[in-house]
């Protein structure tokens, strides 16, 4: 397959009129209508900055440029810490290069969410796990900011609260909170651009940059977001959706690993299940942040799941998995 | 030929002879290694100082020869302030790594990291209750690598960074 020639980036004004056009001013008192148009803004509007991601006890920088280019979402990420690389995505392609190993690759994106791009559902369909209400408005990185609270209507997940940008409903700040009321992870601009002199110069593409055609190797997909696995999570915990359904090629593994991946629109988790070698007798879980990680053996079987979720959630659903019938 | 170079050395040689001596001493490495040797000990017999030069360079190839020793100078270390900050530095490593895994969230052997290093109580009383058995802690790295396609080599499939053809490189 080839996935991109030269013109990927030709000119990028078309996209930062929409940008502006989707920014039209939502109803001041609906939250769902809040909700609905913090996540349009993700992929509409065009934004240039660096955030800070912090769960648990990890931290991390990373630099975001995106412009949405005729419906099409452009993005550049570069992670600023630990090895450097970066991830260009074109909607749901995403190209990662690593300039020490010279090597670009290539994965479809399925349960990648970058900041601020982190709802996956409808507003509605969001507001069916957890109550959305309008919180205070204040000024974050020199921008008015509307906070959106989401409590879960029950305690298979942890509450939300974004703060929205007044004028485009861009997402500037987020953070997840624990039965606790305690901050477990957050998401923050530290530096932020909005509109069309933002990401210009950021999202030269790379396939330009080296003015050269990355071909795919062409390697079977059986990555696909599709496939069936044979396995499958019976009476999914309340609000859970499966979005994906694969087979991936873990490090370390002679035979792929089956992936079933959920979400409630706002937390996902997947769901691995792979032949157990040596077989296991013990369970194991952790949680760091708002991660949580649960693996239990399952006759010659290993489940383990893995999600932003509390840890009891991890452990329900891990309990009902159970070969597809 | 080691009589000739001998000869030579001791002037007993005529001009014809001592040319083609001197020309075949330098003709080879093993020849020329001689004439030093040879100038060496008639030196040495003599009571006057080595012939310095052939020496010299010999070890000085030998030494460039050697590999390098890359290590700090003993001296370093001999210094108070050498002392306390690698002591320091070892703490704060064992610390890091001993937090590095109660982060991971292993918690693998918590009884033998307490018993290594005191410090080391705190963050792994930090993790919940809910860590029942050690848990594998690589493993969990690959899986949040594929959760949250976080790029990683083994996780992205190989592009081929292909040049374009000949015609098409003018553009």
């Amino acid at each position: 397959m080839r996935v991109a020639g030269s013109p990927v980036a030709r000119r990028i004004l078309p996209a930062l009129a929409l940008g502006f056009a989707c920014s039209a001013h939502a109803a001041p008192n609906d939250p769902i209508a809040w909700l609905a148009r913090a996540a349009q803004a993700a992929r509409a509007v065009t934004y240039e900055g660096v955030y800070v991601h912090t769960n648990g006890e990890r931290t991390s920088t990373v630099r975001i440029a995106h412009v949405n280019h005729g419906g099409e979402e452009h993005e550049r990420i570069e992670p600023l810490d630990g090895a450097s690389m970066e991830i260009v995505r074109r909607n749901d392609e995403m190209y990662c290069r690593f300039p020490d190993a010279k090597t670009v690759r290539l994965d479809p994106r399925i349960t990648n969410r970058f900041f601020p791009a982190i709802l996956s559902a409808s507003a509605e369909t969001i507001a069916a796990s957890y109550d959305v209400k309008l919180g205070k408005s204040e000024r974050v990185l020199g921008h008015e900011c509307q906070w959106i609270r989401l409590d879960p209507r029950d305690d298979l997940r942890f509450s939300q609260r974004l703060c929205s940008e007044l004028s485009t409903g861009l997402i500037l700040r987020a953070k997840v909170l624990n039965g606790q009321r305690q901050v477990i992870e957050q998401y923050t601009f530290t530096d932020l651009r909005i509109g069309p002199q933002a990401a210009r110069a950021d999202l030269k593409s790379i396939f330009r940059a080296h003015g050269r055609q990355w071909l795919t190797d062409g390697q079977p997909r059986d990555e696909t977001a599709n496939a069936d696995t044979g396995w499958t999570v019976v009476r999914a915990p309340q609000g859970f959706q499966k979005v994906a359904e694969l087979k991936r090629t873990l490090p370390g593994r002679a035979q792929p690993v089956s992936q079933i991946v959920l979400t409630d629109g706002v937390a996902s988790l997947s769901v691995f299940v792979e032949a157990a070698a040596p077989p296991r007798t013990v369970e194991s879980s952790s949680e760091d942040g708002t991660t949580a990680f649960y693996a239990r053996p399952m006759g010659e079987q290993l489940v383990t799941v893995l999600g932003e979720v509390p840890l009891a959630t991890a452990q329900l659903v891990a309990r009902n998995v159970a070969r597809r019938p | 030929m080691t009589q000739e170079i001998s000869s030579l050395m001791d002037g007993e040689l005529g001009a014809y002879e001592a040319e083609r001596a001197i020309r075949s001493c330098c003709a080879t490495s093993e020849s020329a290694q001689k004439w030093q040797e040879y100038h060496l000990i008639s030196d040495v017999l003599r009571g006057g100082r080595p012939h310095p030069s052939g020496t010299a360079e010999r070890v000085r190839r030998a030494l460039g020869a050697e590999p390098a020793i890359v290590a700090r100078p003993r001296r370093a270390l001999d210094t108070t302030f050498g002392r306390v900050a690698l002591a320091a530095a070892a703490s704060v490593a064992t610390i890091g790594v001993v937090g590095w895994i109660g982060s991971q969230g292993g918690a693998d052997a918590p009884g033998a990291m307490v018993a290594k290093n005191p410090a080391a109580v705190q963050p792994v009383a930090h993790k919940p209750a809910a860590v029942a058995v050690p848990a594998p802690t690589a493993d969990v790295q690959d899986y949040l690598a594929a959760h949250r396609q976080i790029p990683s080599p083994d996780l992205y499939r190989t592009v081929t960074n292909r040049a374009p053809a000949a015609p098409a490189a003018a553009r």
